[in-house]
């Protein structure tokens, strides 16, 4: 179990590495939103993963904790986006 | 159990590097949409499932089915508005874009319209506070009954209040599960081939002829979790849904899915 959670883990983070270059490439500012948002939601697996090894509920609750931060997050800045050229 | 679990957890994560791949390589920002709203979701979900299964733990298969339902609410949200931004904001050229010409997209927040007060929510409200907490003091009861009163209270209807119908509702979950699995696979054809020679973003429009506000909701979740498309714009009377395809082949194919799809949104929130 060991083995299976560290290969996800190295996984999602390499994944996450990807997202990361797509947020500083851009080239909007919509691209950085929805790479940040899935960078979120790649640590939320990540951390909710380290429950397969611990067996504590912590990790998958702070694994929803994320996930919904970053649809707040991503709501807020999306509004912001469409009404920051209106006067 | 645990060889399952393990099982889950892969996919659960080879879903979730699918998306951040697609979101590196897909063109254009409600392109990357695709890859990102549909695949991280599913994945994040599977994860956390894999991880109670490995661990044989009823409270973790638990908080999963929790973000599963968080998630695949959320989800077309977040979808909606950033795909509206990214609309409103891009500068990409369309083959074919039924919004193009229309007035800029308006928030359209209706007043709301009354106070909603339900004894039987506020009740299912304390019965899911107690049951997260697993603790059936007083103390945690009266805990659920302030919070879910202050829900209660500052909830306010704009549409009429429709019956569900639990048969119609599991048809259409499981309409909805069979479409995820696919769009899921799709994006991972689309991931895995060139991609950038036979690119064709469209935004496409689809007249509603559903019954209620709500189950045009419903289909407009479920757009952005079917193949290639992804709901933009809810508008209109009658009400129009937009959406954006990955690959335009014309909205009549298009169009008959989704009367497929209100035909069972509708039988949702119809009487038996």
């Amino acid at each position: 179990m060991d083995t299976v959670v560290t290969v996800a883990q190295i996984a999602l983070g390499l994944s996450a590495l990807l997202a990361i270059a797509r947020a500083i490439r851009g080239p909007e500012i919509v691209d950085r939103i929805v790479a940040v948002d899935l960078v979120l939601l790649l640590l939320a697996a990540g951390v909710g993963s380290e429950a397969a090894i611990s067996g504590s509920e912590l990790y998958s609750a702070i694994a929803i904790v994320v996930a919904l931060i970053a649809f707040v997050g991503t709501v807020l800045v999306a509004r912001f986006v469409e009404w920051r050229d209106v006067p | 159990m645990m060889v399952i679990g393990s099982i889950v957890l892969l996919m659960g994560v080879a879903l979730s590097a699918l998306s951040a791949f697609g979101v590196w390589r897909f063109p254009t920002a409600i392109a990357r949409m695709h890859a990102a709203t549909k695949s991280a979701s599913l994945g994040l979900a599977l994860v956390v499932l894999g991880s109670g299964l490995a661990a044989s733990s009823p409270g973790i298969i638990g908080i999963a089915a929790l973000t599963t339902a968080l998630l695949f609410l959320t989800a077309p949200i977040s979808g909606h508005l950033l795909g509206r931004a990214a609309y409103l904001t891009g500068s990409t050229d369309y083959r074919f874009d039924a919004l193009a010409g229309s007035q800029p997209i308006a928030l359209r927040l209706e007043s709301p319209s009354r106070a909603d007060f339900s004894l039987l929510r506020w009740t299912g409200l304390i019965a899911i506070w107690v049951l997260l907490w697993r603790d059936f003091s007083v103390g945690s009861i009266l805990g659920g009954a302030a919070v879910g009163f202050i829900i209660e209270l500052s909830r306010r209807s704009t549409a009429n209040p429709v019956p569900v119908n639990i048969p119609a509702l599991a048809r259409f979950s499981l309409f909805y599960l069979v479409a995820l699995v696919r769009s899921n696979a799709r994006v991972a054809w689309e991931v895995a081939t060139p991609f950038q020679d036979d690119i064709d973003e469209a935004i496409v429009a689809i007249p509603l002829s559903v019954a209620s506000p709500q189950a045009a909701l419903l289909v407009a979740n479920a757009v952005t979790f079917t193949p290639g498309t992804l709901a933009i714009e809810l508008a209109g009377d009658p009400l129009t849904l937009y959406a954006h395809v990955l690959h335009f082949e014309g909205e009549a194919e298009l169009r008959s899915e989704i009367s497929r799809l209100e035909k069972l949104a509708d039988a949702v929130f119809t009487r038996s």
